[in-house]
């Protein structure tokens, strides 16, 4: 893996693009993403199906990886196994 | 629809509603936009918890959606040497710059015209604000809810002056959206004049003018005459001066406007949809000066007239007439209105949460009557990495400014 690249889940239709990180393994639905989705899907893992969400960046509490959601899926992210996280824009709250 | 915009770049750097719609009406037109975002804060227009006495869902944001569909989201920190240098680059690009950001924010940052004019001398350049770009309160910002409703007079001439106070905007962005529109047609004629002359222009469309313009032939009536007038307080009955204007309610309390404004050929065929034909043959009422001067009596049938079915009935009933009617609807009533569907009023976007598409509001323009065809609006520095290759920069100088915090 490494920045610029595309990946996309072994286990749903999650792909993303690597905008951080290389030389390490994320997974998607608790399988490890790849270059190509392999001829026959893997299994969701339950623990990691909370799905992704197109458009969102995913990263680590180290920042040692941020991922870009460019088509959602089932499964989720996670690096060796600790789910990431989205980041999100922190506007000021605001209500008319 | 027919993608008048193709080929067209606009750079936005504005936040909110009014501004940023102008960049969705254009984008919906076939238009590129980029939308510069901060990249940590996002549009402020993100920030909002609850709007018109609702809560958002952060995830199927039709706050965000409504003005920003159709658009690229590019994270850049314009604060910041590399930030600014890119903007420049991109304007650079861009057809179109379009900003709400207050004079004294443009001038420290230096975006304002002469520093992107540098970077672009044909670049159209398009300011939207409160209170115009000219005189004592240039520098002052605002929302529709000020500058649009309140201290345009609108506010006040839409209250009656027997409630206790003034009537409140009461649908959120309601100056914004028509504003935005006002924007849009000014860009439109900006590219016009551009492409047949060679000269890039620049302008402003204020809150304040886009009230004013909405108002104005009251404006311009009550300048003539030194009077204001305000609105009624709501009746069942014909207005004063004719009957066969004004609202009416109907026996399960549902409310039918007429708004005949010319009665004389109508007064036969109105009185016959009522029910009450034998007033068409009423020495009173037999043409228009007369209906017009005994419209107290006329209003007075009519109103017993309506207060004997049920809103459906008239609905159903009022079909046939031939003088302008209208059911008073809500909102969302409109949605499942079959002659709004037939003008393909709604589009659907995908939803930011994977569920079913949002439905959204088209903008008022359509061309060669085919339906807008669109994307969602984008998450906040979602394109930044894309669109920057696409206009050749290397993932080397992407990393940098990264690292820079100049982008995200």
């Amino acid at each position: 893996m490494k920045p610029g690249t595309k990946l996309k889940s072994s286990v749903c239709d999650t792909e993303v693009m690597v905008i951080r990180g290389s030389g390490v393994v994320v997974e998607c639905g608790g399988t490890p993403m790849a270059d190509e989705r392999p001829a026959e899907r893997g299994t969701l893992n339950p623990g990691f199906a909370q799905g992704t969400l197109i458009g969102k960046r995913y990263v680590d509490a180290a920042g040692t990886v941020e991922l870009l959601c460019v088509k959602p899926g089932k499964g989720s992210l996670s690096l060796g196994g600790v789910a990431l996280q989205i980041k999100d824009a922190k506007p000021l709250p605001a209500s008319d | 629809m027919t993608q008048v915009m193709k080929g067209v770049r606009v750079l936005e750097v504005a936040q909110f509603t009014f501004v940023p719609a102008a960049g969705a009406i254009l984008a919906d037109w076939g238009a590129d936009v980029i939308k510069v975002e901060h990249p940590v804060r996002g549009d402020a227009q993100r920030g909002f918890i609850n709007i018109g006495g609702m809560k958002l869902d952060p995830r199927r944001n039709t706050l965000m959606e409504h003005p920003n569909r159709g658009k690229r989201s590019v994270g850049i920190d314009i604060s910041t040497p590399g930030g600014i240098e890119l903007l420049y680059e991109i304007a650079k690009t861009a057809d179109v710059f379009l900003t709400n950001s207050l004079p004294a924010q443009r001038q420290k940052l230096k975006y304002d015209i002469e520093h992107i004019r540098a970077a672009n001398p044909n670049i159209v350049y398009a300011r939207g604000s409160a209170y115009g770009d000219k005189g004592p309160e240039r520098e002052v910002g605002g929302f529709d809810g000020t500058a649009f409703w309140s201290r345009s007079g609108v506010g006040y001439s839409m209250t009656p002056e027997e409630l206790s106070g003034p009537l409140t905007q009461g649908i959120a962005a309601f100056g914004d959206s028509i504003g935005g529109m006002n924007i849009a047609g000014g860009i439109a004629a900006a590219l016009f004049h551009r492409a047949r002359t060679g000269e890039a222009l620049e302008l402003d469309v204020s809150l304040l003018s886009t009230a004013w313009w909405a108002a104005g032939t009251a404006v311009d009536q009550f300048i003539e005459s030194g009077k204001v007038v305000r609105n009624r307080m709501p009746t069942s009955g014909g207005n004063p001066g004719n009957p066969f204007s004004g609202n009416f309610r109907t026996s399960d309390g549902g409310t039918i406007n007429l708004c005949i404004l010319a009665p004389g050929p109508y007064i036969r065929d109105t009185f016959a949809h009522l029910g009450i034909p034998e007033a068409a043959d009423d020495p009173r009422f037999v043409d228009a000066p007369t209906l017009m001067r005994n419209w107290k009596e006329a209003s007075e049938l009519m109103t017993a007239a309506f207060a004997k079915q049920p809103f459906a009935y008239w609905r159903r009933h009022l079909k046939t007439l031939k003088g302008q009617w209208a059911p008073i609807q809500s909102l969302l009533d409109l949605a499942g209105d079959e002659q709004a569907l037939a003008n393909d009023m709604i589009f659907e976007v995908e939803a930011g949460d994977g569920g079913k598409p949002l439905k959204l509001v088209r903008g008022p323009v359509q061309f060669n009557h085919e339906p807008v065809e669109t994307t969602r609006a984008p998450q906040a520095s979602e394109h930044t990495e894309s669109f920057l290759m696409e206009i050749g920069l290397e993932w080397e100088r992407i990393e940098k400014l990264k690292a820079a915090g100049a982008i995200a």
